[in-house]
């Protein structure tokens, strides 16, 4: 009888997933691919299916950020003119390609770019300077705001079916070769499985106490972000999904020891400073359970029309929907999951997803009755970050939630 | 009335429009308030209503601070501060753009805390460069006449379109005529009194505005004759909008002469017109495609900049003076490769930052200044 292999936990595998991933970035052009750049939330099946390689200039930032490169990098570029209050990804980014400093050695120039601002308008400006810069195309692949009107919908739809086409016509360009629309549908079904799979993985959260925070989340989100339409990224979360399962779940182990608090938040991370967040809260017995941002990924699609659930998943992502539509897939999530509290964290980075904080806190507040913290601070510069203001204020509305509760045991309120 | 009765009359209506705006719904026109952006004014007019141009106010910012956080860029704060605390009462509805993340969100701050008994988004393409979008503006400006037939209750009969639109580009040829007569004979007009023909035009009904220009133009014609040549700095504006509009002041006291411009307040709003089209929502795509570039939508390659350096060229402007208005995201993404652009091809430019609110500082005023000289001295010198 053979012996079985030592398995590789999920942590060991996306290791050496995203090691591969980028070593055959670094080697495309020798071995006569492409690259393109391209945004999170973007119909990168395409690429997959076309055997161009995506890489995601903001996913490279996120690693400088957790280096703590952001300040230097930015400063570099804010000497050329560019403005401190851009968001930290583009900073981060434009400061490498002017210092040439990364962690990992860097990303490859781009042949194509694609910019969807289904997730901010920001990448588009951003994507620009770059098509300047290495003289490369840039498409801008629009997505209308999903509104809810019904006729406006199917002529989004549409329109953006008609933009997928468009794009495929330009990766023929690039390439010189012809698409092959029955390796898209392939393509499609994996992403199908991964979606479903991460999903899975992120409604973990909703088990008492919860075997997953929104850290674990955060981290375990990347390969879907850049491998989503490949065979790999399904492998991956299956593996994640079921180590869970295994060593949490079964035993009715929580990420923290006593787990009173449940939280949302809303935003992206403050990405240089999520391990000590976590820290804080869980001595307060306080996790970050889930926000709408690792939630963008969790897609549903249905490879017999690839272009068509191409269009409908990313023209519907949380940061494209009207307002309303957004508090209520937020309210989902506080009733799937029990959330009690709520942390909205006002990203200067990033208005895509930050503008309109209030009135969003106004509805989710009016509907769970649950008080909200709205703090400002930046996702990725330190120098807009403020230890101590920022500990205070979660400090104090924990204790809002403790005495809440109190009065709630106590009857003295509903 | 004569020339400097008019003039008068519209900078009235330029600074404050709101008397006027009054007026016309004593008259039972209901005013449709629009954001900065590409709306086609000819489809609301045709529809009975009278279509504003939203353009900010100077009066203190007290209530938008709630809603959007100051990194929001001057124009949609104080677009924001004027509706919810000012001129509530005038608008019966809005028509509402989206070209940027500001804009986007502002939409929905804006349809709640605005409530009012229409709005109807305006999801303009933004992008240009490829047929697609086409296709999209011309569905969207559909969609947009069935709202506006819905909320006046009749249908819009090509022969009302067909109506506004000849008013519409009468409006603009008027106006281009007088721009061009300044380029002519720089001193024939201020530069204050162009910019505020042109921003009245946002506000006010063609048929209102073009008798007057009408008269203006011919008694330009007749001054024109008159006017002796003096050396004068020849300058384009570029950006967005120039607010406030006591730069243009600022402008005529430094007694340089604004000969070409790329702002959306401005050339882009008068330079071009609905073509001749059976299919008249074709006819008011057809216009948009036809515009000169603006920055958050994008444009093939570099066609925001070379646009601009066509325009200098082609009326021998001798230096850019560019507006930035503060956080504004789109035009802080530009600038960069915009100013490296302009020294490679030796054409001085200067930027100056603008926020509503804030009169012109004392340094603004020093560092124009400072430009301004620095031409003379090329001009002697070069
Ligand atoms: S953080 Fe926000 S602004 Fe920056 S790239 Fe992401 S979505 Fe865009
Ligand atoms: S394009 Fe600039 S000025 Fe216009 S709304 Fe957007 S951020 Fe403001």
């Amino acid at each position: 009888m053979a012996e079985k292999e030592p398995k590789l936990t999920a942590k060991e595998f996306s290791k050496q997933l995203t090691q591969k991933y980028y070593e055959g970035a670094k080697h495309a052009h020798e071995q006569g691919k492409y690259i393109a750049y391209t945004t999170a939330v973007s119909p990168a099946e395409l690429f997959y299916a076309h055997d161009v390689i995506p890489i995601y200039p903001e996913n490279h930032s996120v690693m400088m950020i957790t280096h703590r490169m952001t300040a230097e990098l930015s400063q570099s570029i804010e000497r050329k003119g560019y403005t401190s209050h851009l968001c930290a990804y583009a900073r981060s980014d434009l400061g490498f390609r002017e210092l040439q400093k990364s962690p990992i050695g860097g990303i490859p120039d781009p042949d194509f770019l694609l910019a969807c601002n289904a997730q901010c308008f920001t990448l588009t400006k951003w994507f620009e300077v770059l098509s300047r810069r290495y003289n490369a195309p840039l498409f801008v692949f629009d997505t209308p705001q999903f509104i809810r009107d019904k006729r406006a919908r199917e002529e989004i739809i549409k329109y953006v079916m008609e933009q997928i086409y468009e794009m495929i016509e330009s990766l023929e360009t690039l390439t010189g070769k012809k698409f092959d629309f029955d390796r898209l549908r392939e393509v499609v079904e994996y992403s199908r499985q991964a979606s479903i799979l991460y999903k899975t993985y992120l409604d973990m959260a909703s088990y008492k106490p919860s075997p997953i925070s929104i850290f674990d989340a955060l981290i375990n989100m990347a390969i879907t972000v850049y491998l989503r339409g490949t065979p790999e990224a399904v492998q991956f979360y299956q593996l994640l999904v079921d180590e869970v399962m295994e060593t949490k779940v079964k035993k009715g182990i929580g990420v923290i020891p006593n787990e009173k608090y449940r939280l949302y938040w809303e935003n992206l991370p403050i990405w240089f400073k999520f391990r000590d967040h976590f820290k804080l809260l869980a001595s307060y017995g306080a996790v970050i359970l889930t926000s709408l941002y690792v939630h963008a990924w969790s897609y549903d699609f249905d490879p017999s029309d690839p272009v068509r659930t191409l269009a409908e998943n990313y023209a519907s992502v949380f940061s494209n929907v009207e307002l309303e539509e957004r508090a209520e897939m937020a309210l989902d999530l506080f009733r799937r999951y029990s959330l009690n509290g709520n942390l909205m964290f006002l990203n200067r980075s990033c208005k895509a997803v930050s503008f309109a904080i209030h009135e969003l806190r106004d509805i989710i507040t009016e509907k769970t009755g649950i008080p909200a913290l709205i703090f400002e601070s930046d996702m990725g510069d330190p120098r807009f970050y403020s230890e101590s203001q920022i500990r205070t204020r979660i400090e104090a509305y924990l204790e809002t939630l403790d005495q809440l509760s109190f009065e709630r045991e106590r009857g003295l309120r509903e | 009335m004569n020339q400097k009765e008019i003039l008068e009359k519209v900078q009235a209506i330029a600074q404050d429009p709101f008397p006027y705006l009054k007026g016309k719904k004593t008259e039972g026109r209901k005013i449709l308030g629009s954001p900065l952006a590409d709306v086609p004014s000819e489809l609301i007019h045709a529809a009975g209503f009278l279509p504003v141009t939203i353009l900010g106010t100077n009066r203190p910012i007290v209530k938008a601070s709630a809603h959007l956080p100051d990194n929001a860029c001057s124009l949609s704060r104080s677009n924001l501060e004027l509706v919810l605390n000012y001129q509530r009462e005038d608008f019966d509805g809005f028509v509402f753009p989206q070209v940027c993340d500001t804009t986007q969100h502002l939409s929905d701050i804006w349809k709640m805390t605005i409530p009012s008994e229409f709005f109807a988004s305006f999801l303009i393409p933004r992008q240009v460069d490829r047929t697609s979008a086409r296709h999209w503006f011309y569905a969207e400006t559909q969609r947009l006449k069935s709202q506006l037939e819905g909320f006046s209750g009749s249908p819009i009969t090509d022969d009302a379109l067909r109506k506004s639109i000849r008013l519409y580009n009468e409006a603009r040829t008027l106006l281009r005529e007088i721009y061009q007569a300044k380029r002519m004979s720089p001193t024939l007009i201020s530069n204050r009194q162009l910019f505020d023909l042109i921003r009245a035009f946002c506000f006010m009904a063609p048929e209102d505005i073009i008798p007057l220009l009408q008269t203006l133009v011919s008694d330009l014609d007749a001054e024109k004759s008159g006017e002796e040549k003096k050396r004068v700095i020849r300058i384009s504006l570029s950006g967005i909008v120039v607010e406030p509009a006591e730069l243009f002041g600022l402008l005529d006291e430094l007694k340089v002469s604004v000969v070409a411009d790329d702002l959306i307040v401005g050339s882009r709003m008068i330079d071009y017109d609905v073509p001749e089209h059976e299919d008249l929502i074709m006819a008011l795509t057809e216009r948009h495609f036809s515009k000169s570039p603006f920055s958050p939508i994008r444009d093939v390659g570099t066609r925001l900049y070379d646009h601009l350096l066509r325009r200098v060229e082609e009326t021998k402007a001798e230096g850019i003076i560019y507006f930035h208005i503060k956080f504004c995201e789109s035009q802080d993404y530009d600038l960069p490769d915009m100013k490296s652009v302009m020294r490679e091809r030796k054409i001085p430019m200067i930027v100056l930052e603008t926020e509503y609110q804030t009169a012109a500082k004392a340094q603004t005023k020093t560092r124009l200044e400072a430009f301004i000289e620095s031409l003379y001295g090329e001009q002697i010198h070069g």
